[in-house]
């Protein structure tokens, strides 16, 4: 019985630095969104579930959710297929791959606030280089049916390296026996690619899709640089809105609100994901 | 492996990078001698030649033997500056003692209880000497929470030397402003008409309040949005038209800040611009591809006839965290005298909030547009005066730049406005 205590007794160190940083945040931002609280205002009192009430009916929050929806896809889309047609490549020999792989990394290098403002730079309309390269006249970063597509193609010129590198990690994994034996067997590059190198593959590409969504989904810096969220938000995340509603505002219970709801959808994004995950491995 | 070794070299080079920065904003105070009293100086990018204030602190710390005075710039958005206040002082922080105030801050940071009362600074009869709008900006509930240190006001720039070419006067309507720029950028190449603040931003809505009051229109009145107004309507309407009927401003005002705007007008790329005073002693130092080729005037009149320039500026106020707040209200009375106002004036071409300046010979001499400025001052419009006033600029910024990135007419756009402002002013009544 002593022992049995004992254990317990080791355990609580690490039990109460967790508690101290993951736990009792989400608690207290869990009771901030139940509460009206305007700081500067002295406005502080439990109101229950009326900031998730007023959430439904917020255009604002549907907008933001939309966006955030469809950076998170078409991003991890593109970072995945380009991804892995980059590891394929870097598979290979050829002279100089070494180069090759380091300098594929650069985009993925650059802390996030320093390539977005770079982009910022190549998306201006009026003397940027990639209207002068494309030869056409594009308010890229300006206008509400490009800001957000904008935004999107920097995560993906960013973030790619990334998912190349796991991906490539993944390829170096496989015996170079089983792609004899499927040659020996007269499988031809592309029965090679579906019957061999993606089902051995698989468990990464979930990790980098698992990874990915969470971190696309939690946008801020990217685009908050770029666009600002703007025109008119309509390249406004989840993350800015709350953002907007915390540090503008000064909106604490709401902001906490808007704040959880990225947490609920990443926390269900992930268990999806996770369970797909699972079963896709048989 | 090689690529395991790269991994960790990147990863390594991040990390470093990082500890770098934070090592920037740490104090540096450290290495001086114990008895030494820090006091740092928190304010936005100065535009235009920083020595002259870099002199009066080096004065200050000479008349104040054992204070060091620490000069710490944040960037230039106004939006971040009130992020990161709002974050150290809703913390507590005592790591910066003075620091430069957006004059639409000061009654919600004085509400918070964030600023040190400066009243027995500025006694009555020493208010006479400033423009009388931003007294009333650092005023709250009758007591002074900042001293008027710069003042600002929209103002429209022009290319005289190409109005002249064309035969036109310097504007005096918005009709003026699209019959010279239609005219001439049809026969200039490379030039745009006119650019303004058009991004998501606080500056889009310090233009566009220009256009609301020139226009007749008002935003709030007894505690109620008046913003839905068939007088807005036609002010946010003349603002799309610039764009895409006149097609003398580019698409991409959408994404313009004021430096980006000053640096296309700067590059000989536009005939006229609204900016704030600043812009000025930039286009007038003898390497700009503009020296001598530009004027200023008072922002268009409108149908309602009058001219109205939206009053911006920075005022000084004492953290009330700080650990030395007597000499930090020293520090700001002492950059708010006259004689600090004249140097930061002379030198940097700040615009002083001291209507005796204007009447400065010397100043006047070296700056002779200022002579103009102290009417505009005098007439310059505040922005909605509230404390709520952060709350309805983020559903004006969106709102605008919805009605002028055709997102929504500008009826739907004033509608959608005036029930969030409604919503907003509500939290007073409850």
């Amino acid at each position: 019985m002593k022992r049995f205590g004992l254990k317990y007794l080791y355990l609580l160190p690490a039990m109460l630095v967790l508690m101290l940083v993951t736990i009792y945040p989400l608690v207290h931002v869990v009771a901030l969104s139940l509460h009206r609280k305007l700081l500067i205002f002295d406005i502080s009192r439990f109101v229950g579930f009326a900031n998730f009430e007023f959430m439904l009916g917020d255009s604002r929050f549907w907008t933001a959710l939309g966006n955030t929806a469809y950076f998170t896809l078409v991003s991890v889309a593109l970072e995945l297929a380009i991804g892995l047609g980059i590891a394929l490549l870097l598979n290979r020999s050829f002279k100089g791959r070494g180069l090759m792989r380091s300098v594929v990394l650069l985009p993925w290098a650059i802390p996030t606030v320093v390539s977005a403002k770079m982009w910022e730079w190549i998306y201006n309309a009026d003397y940027g280089v990639l209207n002068y390269l494309l030869n056409i006249d594009i308010n890229w970063l300006g206008s509400p049916a490009w800001a957000l597509n904008a935004a999107v193609l920097m995560d993906v010129w960013k973030t790619t390296p990334f998912v190349a590198i796991l991906l490539l990690a993944a390829l170096q994994d496989i015996p170079d026996d089983l792609y004899r034996a499927a040659r020996v067997d007269g499988a031809g590059t592309l029965k090679i690619l579906q019957r061999i190198t993606l089902p051995m593959i698989l468990p990464m590409i979930w990790v980098v899709v698992i990874f990915r969504t969470l971190d696309a989904f939690r946008v801020f810096d990217a685009v908050y640089v770029l666009t600002g969220g703007g025109p008119a938000g309509s390249s406004e995340t989840l993350s800015i809105y709350a953002y907007n509603l915390l540090f503008q505002t000064l909106q604490f219970g709401y902001g906490s609100a808007v704040a959880l709801s990225v947490f609920i959808c990443v926390g269900l994004i992930t268990l999806v994901l996770i369970r797909a995950m699972r079963r896709s491995e048989w | 492996m090689r690529l395991l070794k790269n991994l960790i070299k990147y990863s390594l080079l991040t990390v470093c990078s990082f500890s770098a920065t934070a090592g920037c904003s740490s104090p540096v105070g450290s290495s001086r001698a114990a008895s030494t009293r820090t006091i740092v100086f928190k304010h936005g990018k100065i535009f235009g030649d920083s020595g002259p204030l870099k002199t009066l602190l080096r004065e200050f710390e000479v008349n104040n033997p054992g204070v060091s005075v620490l000069d710490e710039e944040l960037p230039s958005s106004t939006d971040e500056q009130h992020q990161f206040y709002v974050i150290n002082l809703q913390g507590e922080s005592a790591s910066f003692d003075v620091f430069a105030l957006d004059v639409i801050w000061i009654s919600e940071f004085a509400r918070a209880g964030w600023l040190r009362n400066l009243s027995d600074s500025l006694p009555v009869a020493a208010r006479e000497d400033f423009f009388s709008a931003t007294i009333d900006a650092v005023t709250y509930r009758e007591q002074i929470y900042a001293l008027p240190w710069v003042i600002g006001a929209g103002l429209l720039y022009y290319r005289k030397d190409l109005l002249e070419k064309y035969g036109f006067a310097p504007p005096q309507s918005w009709t003026d402003v699209v019959a010279a720029a239609s005219q001439i950028t049809a026969k200039e190449s490379n030039l745009h008409g006119f650019v303004w603040q058009g991004k998501q931003y606080e500056g889009l809505v310090c233009n566009s309040l220009e256009y609301l009051w020139t226009f007749g229109g008002k935003v709030i009145e007894d505690g109620h949005s008046v913003i839905n107004s068939k007088e807005n309507i036609n002010a946010l309407k003349m603002m799309r038209s610039m764009i895409y009927d006149f097609h003398i401003t580019p698409e991409f005002v959408t994404t313009l800040t004021e430096e980006p705007s000053r640096r296309l007008f700067g590059a000989g790329r536009a005939l006229f611009m609204r900016n704030w005073p600043y812009a000025w002693s930039l286009f007038e130092q003898t390497s700009s591809p503009v020296y001598n080729k530009v004027g200023v005037t008072t922002i268009p009149r409108g149908p309602a006839g009058e001219s109205y320039a939206t009053l911006g500026g920075w005022h000084l106020g004492v953290n009330k965290y700080s650990r030395s707040p007597e000499l930090a209200q020293k520090l700001a009375r002492f950059l708010t005298s006259a004689y600090a106002a004249k140097k930061l004036a002379l030198g940097t071409g700040h615009e002083p909030t001291r209507r005796s300046l204007y009447k400065d010979p010397e100043l006047l001499r070296k700056h002779p547009f200022k002579r103009k400025l102290k009417d505009i001052f005098e007439k310059a419009r505040p922005r909605p005066v509230t404390p709520y006033y952060m709350m309805i600029s983020q559903v004006m910024q969106r709102e605008f730049s919805a009605a002028i990135s055709r997102i929504k007419t500008p009826q739907h756009a004033l509608v959608d406005a005036h029930d969030q402002i409604e919503h907003i002013l509500a939290i007073e009544k409850q």
